[in-house]
């Protein structure tokens, strides 16, 4: 069978229409010809000569399908208001599988929106054989809206600046920016997964009013959480009902039992009223390393080709992160224990929960996880032994840090860290020290305390 | 049977339509419809264009049988109603003023949802010699909102 349908069409080509902006109807009939038409809450395309449909509930127009393999799906543009009439012929239902994940993640970040994620649960993805598609005649058809870039061209310029990066630090630097000069993205969060505690950790954020490096948000929350979880993008493109998205969250995070230091210290950088939402994974080697999130305040402002674009900029920012590794440390000829800035005041009362090696400077939450243990070891060495400089090399073979395997970046954990001890202008600083060292920098007394919980 | 007052006022809320058959030969088909609203003698009355909806009126011809999605966007509330003995005849310019009412009504409730004015003009483009009625006795209403109830029956009125 052809991909071109009438009127030329193509499955790829409609795929917009598959948002969920307007909501897809399915039309079905049972044996005996009594028609049953409803909404549906999401469709999917699979490849140029088949759809999914999501199934939550068994209800009259799955019976009509199993029973006759028949119906009819129409489609609407959310920009153009052109429309399509599908015939389809059932061929099965998939409950696993990238089909299926990628439908089930949709579905959660379209639920969270209407308080019903609770509710909705996908069973399974319908997979149809598309049989016909033709346009719906005696539309007008509004004009196409513009794009706001030439998409294709600034993804390029944003890659090739990419590649061009050094380190970590400049790589992060520049994709941020460049998705505001050259994307016209203003609002970008790029958070990282820690599978040590099942987590999301804010490593930068760009166009909000705070940071928010350090925060956290459980795996699974909202849709950033939930395009980690599943390893697929996830975009919701019209009104969302933030105080419903809030609820959610907040009963998820009711679920999972007491908030964590981070939760409780941290503010998250979320536009109040976003209208546009585009969650994309970081994935590389096989593996989800995180996820970029962009907001927008305008309705419908992420589209397909961002979701296209997005995809190959985050694959290309995770392959670099995962392999920049820490340099091999200049030589050094020898350990220099000298030079130690003039500490002065009251001291600095550090304390870790061994739980979670979670820091606190004096009363203030600073971090947790891996970036707590590297801080932990790093204030422990130099009261034994006053050694202020230290090689990334040995942190990654030190076992008490107990990174996960060599994709857990070390230089990532670094970065955040130095990023969350300048962010609070803390006593300790980490600076670097050449290639692939680093160097602390005190300017009050310690007093480190080990609190087992 | 008849609709329930809560169904009549439903008709005028600023619903979307979709209307659907089924041919002789087992084809599902569905249009937009533009207007619908209850006749004196309890039939209901559904309008849609002969250009968009012209398989909806052959296989309606052929069959008869007919059903009705009202869905409200500002709750998602839906319903459908379904009939064995519709007829379709032509309604052209005796229906302009409800169809007019119905687009006004619709527009304003996609306009909360960020749809400018104009994207509901795109689907309500029949001229007065494409407007057709579909009427028909609801014979029974299911609810379609979405969750665990959906495709549950709806009680209609003793007429």
């Amino acid at each position: 069978m052809s991909a071109v349908f009438e009127d030329g069409l193509s499955l790829f080509a409609v795929r917009r229409m598959m948002e969920g902006v307007v909501p897809p109807s399915l039309a079905t009939a049972s044996a005996d010809r009594v028609p049953n038409v409803s909404y549906l809450s999401l469709a999917e395309y699979v490849d140029p000569l088949h759809v999914a449909l999501s199934y939550q509930f068994f209800n009259r127009s799955r019976e009509n399908v199993l029973a006759t393999k028949r119906a009819s799906l129409t489609l609407d543009d959310p920009y153009t208001g052109a429309g399509v009439v599908l015939q389809l012929e059932y061929e099965r239902t998939d409950t696993e599988g990238p089909v299926f994940e990628r439908l089930r993640a949709k579905l959660m970040g379209v639920a969270s929106h209407v308080g019903m994620d609770k509710v909705f649960h996908l069973r399974g993805a319908d997979i149809y054989r598309v049989l016909e598609m033709r346009r719906v005649p005696g539309r007008k058809e509004l004009p196409a809206t513009q794009p706001r870039v030439d998409l294709p061209t600034n993804s390029r310029l944003l890659s090739e600046r990419m590649a061009n990066c050094g380190d970590l630090a400049d790589l992060l630097d520049t994709l941020l920016c460049g998705l505001g000069e050259l994307l016209r993205i203003d609002f970008a969060m790029l958070w990282l997964f820690d599978a040590s505690q099942a987590a999301l950790t804010l490593l930068a954020s760009r166009g909000y009013e705070v940071d928010g490096a350090g925060a956290e948000i459980s795996v699974g929350e909202g849709i950033v959480g939930t395009a980690v979880r599943e390893g697929v993008p996830i975009r919701v493109g019209h009104m969302m009902n933030m105080a419903t998205y809030a609820r959610a969250a907040l009963e998820s995070v009711d679920a999972l039992g007491p908030a964590s230091p981070a939760k409780a210290a941290i503010a998250l950088p979320w536009l109040k009223e976003p209208r546009s939402q585009l969650a994309v994974p970081l994935r590389a080697r096989g593996r989800v390393l995180g996820a970029l999130l962009v907001e927008s305040k305008h309705d419908q402002f992420f589209g397909y080709d961002d979701e296209d674009a997005l995809m190959m900029l985050c694959g290309q920012f995770a392959v670099a992160m995962s392999l920049m590794q820490p340099a091999e440390p200049e030589a050094v000829a020898a350990p220099p224990k000298s030079a130690q800035p003039a500490q002065s005041g009251s001291a600095l009362r550090l304390r870790r929960f061994t739980r979670d090696n979670s820091i606190f400077l004096d009363d203030q939450y600073l971090i947790r996880g891996v970036a707590g243990a590297i801080l932990w070891k790093l204030v422990g060495e130099f009261l034994r032994s006053g050694r202020r400089e230290f090689s990334n090399r040995e942190l990654r073979l030190a076992p008490e840090l107990r990174l996960p395997d060599v994709q857990d970046n070390l230089e990532v954990r670094l970065l955040l860290l130095q990023r969350r001890l300048a962010e609070q202008n803390a006593a300790i600083q980490l600076e670097k020290a050449g290639r692939g060292r680093m160097r602390l920098v005190m300017s009050r007394p310690i007093d480190l305390h080990c609190e087992n919980s | 049977m008849a609709l329930t007052p809560d169904m009549v006022k439903m008709l005028a809320a600023g619903v979307a339509h979709q209307v659907a058959g089924c041919t002789s030969g087992g084809r599902p088909v569905v249009c937009r419809g533009m207007a619908a609203q209850l006749e004196p003698d309890g039939r209901l009355v559904v309008v849609i264009s002969s250009e968009s909806g012209f398989e909806v009126i052959a296989a309606v011809r052929e069959t008869r049988n007919v059903a009705l999605n009202m869905t409200l966007p500002e709750n998602y509330q839906s319903m459908s109603l379904l009939g064995s003995d519709a007829e379709v005849s032509f309604a052209g310019s005796a229906f302009r003023e409800l169809v007019t009412a119905r687009h006004a009504a619709f527009r304003e409730q996609l306009n909360a949802y960020g749809f400018p004015p104009e994207y509901t003009g795109a689907w309500y483009t029949a001229t007065d010699d494409q407007l057709m009625a579909i009427r028909f006795t609801p014979t029974s209403a299911r609810n379609q909102t979405p969750g665990p109830g959906a495709g549950s029956a709806l009680a209609l009125k003793t007429s």
